[in-house]
This record gives C-alpha cells, structure tokens and sequence, in this order.
C-alpha cells in the first residue's frame, strides 16, 4: 500500500475511533420517534462538528457526526474518463444494492461518490472496532476494484484490438 | 447490420431440412434477420426438385441515393459462390432483389451437400461485400476518373455510414462512431487507444495503419456538419494494395464491413463483465460484513455459554486457589476452635461485632446495589 494511502487510511480510521461514540437518543421534536440527528438537523446542540480528511483534491473523507448517527461520505479518485465511469458504475451499482450493507446510504451526499450512515442501532448489533474495519476496508477495496477493473478493461480491449487486426494478416 | 458469421443459420436450417426431407411438402417460409433482410422460401409438393428462394437486402448505397437493384459484378459474385444446383431468376419475384431457383437433385450427395447448402445460405453476405469489394479491387487501378478524390458515403444502415477515400496507392475507411450512453463511449474510446496501440507495433506491421482521432479526418472537409458530430471520433483504416490481393481481399472486406458490429459487441461485453465482476465483488464486500455479525453472535453465545456453566448452579468445580483458601480457612476455625477451649457466653458475638477486620470490596469488582 502506497505511504500516503496508508497515512490517509489510518487518519480516517482514527478520527472514526474518536467520532464513533453514539447513543440512543429520541427525536426532540416528534413523540414516540427515533431518527438520526445528523441527517435531520432539527437541534443543533446535537451536531458536532464536522471533519474533512484530505489525501488530495480528488480524494477526501467528510465525517458528520452527531448525538445517535454518524454519516461518512467518500470521494473516490478519479484519474481519467475510463475511471470516472467505471467508479461512478460501481459505487452506483453498490448504491442500489444499499439493503445488503445496512449501513450504506441509497443517495450519496452532494459532492461525494458514496456515503455510510451508522446509527446507534447499528453499533449497538455489531462492534464498533468492527464497524471502522469494515469503513476502512471499504475504502481499500474500492480503490483497487477501480484500477483492477481498469487495467481489465485495457487488457480486454488490447485481446480484442489483436483478433480484430489478425484478420488482415 | 452485417453479422460475423457470413452464413445464415436460420437459412442454412431451412434450405437442410427441405434437402434432407424424404417427402416433399408445401413450404412457406418468410424470415427477418437483423430487422431488415428478409428471406422467403418456398417449395411445392407438386414439383419437389424445383425450390425457391428470394432475398430483399439492405444494399451499400452512396449516401443519400439508394440504390434497389443488384450490380453486374454482384450478381457475378452470386453465381459463382453457387453451383450448378443454383439459377438466378429474373425477373426477382416482387418485393425481392433477388431470387435463385434451387435444384436440390443437382446437389452432390453425402458431405459435400452440407457444404454446398452453407455456401447458398451465405449469399446475402456476398451480395453485401460484392459492391465494396469491387471498389477495392480498383486500389492501384491507374485509369481513376477525375474528382475520386472525394469521399464516398457508404450506407448499409442509416446510422451508421462510413467514408471511402481513394488516394494515390491506398484507400482510407473512415468510421464516425457514434454511441448512445457515455459510457460506451469511453470503453470504445479505450478499445481505439488499444487498437493504435497494437497497430503500430512492428509485429502488426503488416496490418493496415489505424488511427483513432476526435476530430474529422482533413480528407472530410466539406462534408455535411451532421455527418462529422460524432461522441465516439473516427477511425480510419489505410487499405493498401497487399491487403487487397488475392484471398485477402475477401476477408478484408468482410472486416471492414464488420467493423461497427466488432466494436459494438466489445462494447457490449465488456459491459458484461464488469457487471459480473462488480457483482462478485459486492459478494466479497458483503461477506465481510457478515463475517463481522457471525463473529460476533458466536462471541455473544461463548459468553451466555460460560455464564450458563457458571451459574447453572449443579457443576461447581472451584479452581486450585479457591480450593486453596478454603481449605486454610477451615484449619484457621480449628485451630480457634482449639485454642479457645473456655467459652464465655456472648463472647462469640463480640469477637465477631468488635474483633474482625472489617472487609474491603476490590475496585474492579461490583457491589450489589441495594
């Protein structure tokens, strides 16, 4: 793993140690609800502060927090029009299958690729320590799916280029 | 339009299964293929040996003129890729360019029929590469009219035209490429980049130059704007005279006329497998997951199962200390016992109330609220 990603990496890691701190806490407005905080916004004594983590004007991580619900949004690299499609139909195509991770966001936040919202509940179902592995390995993963998936698609094109120029031989 | 395979499948089928038939029937077949070339096969009982077989075709056409009937050359072309079993009709029947009179007892028996079927069932990929092979054929022919210069619209399908430009020793195929979805064009780019690629490596030297560009090639100067906005660039192929000799000629063609079809099927599959691939890997990144659940409902059972043996109240087996400091406990009473052997009534309870060391509880244990 390259030194920046891993300094990248651990940064998030440890700031989602520091934020991942939630408990259960009824909605202020309506009786009898539960919602995450951070997505309504209705009290802002129950917002803390937000975190931006930079690797780079393409890459970044935004960490909201709040009382009972945090929201992780990622803004994936993309280095070239093959990479920007093939990031925007993957995380498109995990977006829609959201259901499966239980902590994935259908719609991502304005700005990023893709976003996480962890309620108390669940941190409560499964370990925090858990939780940020999975964040981080997330991000691990996707990054080199994208350039595997790249570098495929070259090698497919490269195969197919060949048989096609065979045929004039 | 065209198809990689030059043969018609659903043709090929049909004209078997009338050779191969022990009776003779009535058979009316209409077909489509490729929504625009249609087939019609028909046969009589009555007059078994003699079938026929009509073809309505799409035909290469210069821009906006569209040309109906068949060229002296195609039909050429047609009765020589057909044997003696074969006869063109004419006029063709209404509504067909062409129509061919099959006489199956002419057809050589054994393997050899199977052969000469699949050469008949390919007779709308002659017709098809007959008119531009005949223009390639003429790449070095000195006696080029005045004006050839200009490019040439070809038209198999109205959205996808491509250019021929005869130059001096060679003729360039250029192909406007146009997709619907981003996308496609990003992975037909990609594939275009591969192709210029592999081209202009020397083992590819052979092969004719390809070159990939965003902009119209200078050669379309001057043709119409909606026929030069593209998404996907053009291609260009230089076709020289090695790549029209002899067999060549035959197989370059049907490239050329392929090549649409070639990059819409890479499109096509490549799409596939990166839908395949994002599949298994949602799999992978889902596991994960729910390895981290599992993992933790078995941590959650260990310890209701330890807490079970713990206080489940028949099994009690005491570890080594425990054992231990009973054991010292029960000789400290007998050796009390045995040194206060006067009893003075009440004496007991005062030891207990005012004699004991009182008891502290461990910071890392609980106390029992009350």
């Amino acid at each position: 793993m390259a030194t920046s990603l891993r300094l990248y990496l651990t940064c998030i890691r440890n700031t989602l140690e520091a934020a991942l701190c939630l408990q259960n806490f009824p909605c202020q407005e309506v009786e009898r609800h539960n919602k995450p905080e951070v997505e309504m916004k209705t009290s802002p004594e129950l917002l803390l502060n937000s975190i931006l983590i930079c690797r780079n004007e393409a890459e970044k991580c935004l960490i909201e927090t709040s009382i009972n619900s945090m929201r992780i949004s990622l803004k994936v690299k993309q280095a070239d029009e093959l990479e920007n499609i093939l990031t925007k139909k993957f995380l498109r195509f995990l977006s829609m299958r959201a259901e499966a991770f239980q902590v994935l966001r259908r719609k991502p936040v304005q700005g990023y690729d893709i976003s996480f919202l962890i309620t108390n509940f669940h941190c409560e179902e499964m370990q925090k320590r858990k939780l940020i592995d999975f964040i981080v390995q997330f991000m691990e993963d996707i990054e080199k799916e994208i350039s595997e998936l790249k570098m495929s698609v070259n090698t497919r094109g490269r195969l197919v280029a060949t048989e096609f120029l065979k045929q004039f031989i | 339009m065209a198809c990689f395979d030059r043969v018609s499948p659903a043709l090929r089928e049909i004209l078997l299964k009338l050779y191969r038939a022990e009776k003779p029937s009535e058979i009316d077949h209409h077909f489509y293929e490729f929504g625009s070339v249609e087939y019609h096969v028909q046969s009589s009982a009555a007059d078994p040996q003699h079938n026929y077989l009509s073809i309505s075709t799409p035909l290469l056409s210069q821009g906006a003129l569209l040309s109906y009937g068949l060229s002296s050359y195609t039909m050429k072309m047609v009765k020589q890729v057909c044997s003696d079993a074969v006869e063109i009709v004419e006029p063709a029947k209404e509504g067909y360019q062409l129509t061919l009179k099959l006489n199956f007892a002419k057809v050589p028996r054994g393997k050899d029929s199977e052969k000469v079927i699949t050469q008949i069932s390919s007779v709308q990929a002659v017709i098809l590469s007959s008119q531009l092979k005949e223009m390639l054929r003429n790449v070095n022919s000195q006696d080029t009219p005045q004006g050839m210069n200009k490019p040439i619209k070809l038209v198999y399908h109205p959205r996808e035209p491509f250019y021929i430009i005869r130059q001096p020793q060679k003729i360039t195929a250029v192909f406007p490429i146009r997709f619907r979805e981003h996308s496609d064009v990003i992975i037909a780019t990609a594939f275009f980049q591969e192709l210029m690629d592999v081209g202009s490596s020397e083992k590819w030297a052979k092969a004719p130059p390809c070159t990939w560009s965003p902009i119209p090639p200078p050669e379309l100067r001057g043709e119409p704007l909606e026929d030069l906005s593209t998404n996907g660039g053009f291609v260009s192929f230089d076709i020289s005279l090695c790549h029209v000799e002899g067999k060549k000629l035959d197989k370059t063609v049907w490239s050329l006329l392929n090549f649409y079809a070639y990059v819409k099927k890479h499109v096509k599959c490549t799409r596939g497998f990166i839908q395949r691939r994002m599949q298994k890997r949602l799999e992978s990144l889902v596991e994960v997951l729910h390895e981290e659940k599992l993992e933790e409902n078995g941590n959650v059972k260990r310890v209701k199962a330890h807490a079970e043996s713990r206080y489940g109240g028949k099994m009690i087996r005491l570890s080594k200390p425990k054992n231990f400091k009973r054991r010292c406990r029960d000789l400290t009473r007998k050796i009390m016992q045995i040194r206060f052997r006067i009893k003075i009534h009440g004496f007991r309870h005062f030891r207990r109330r005012w004699l004991t060391i009182p008891k502290f509880s461990s910071p890392l244990g609980y106390n029992k609220l009350e």
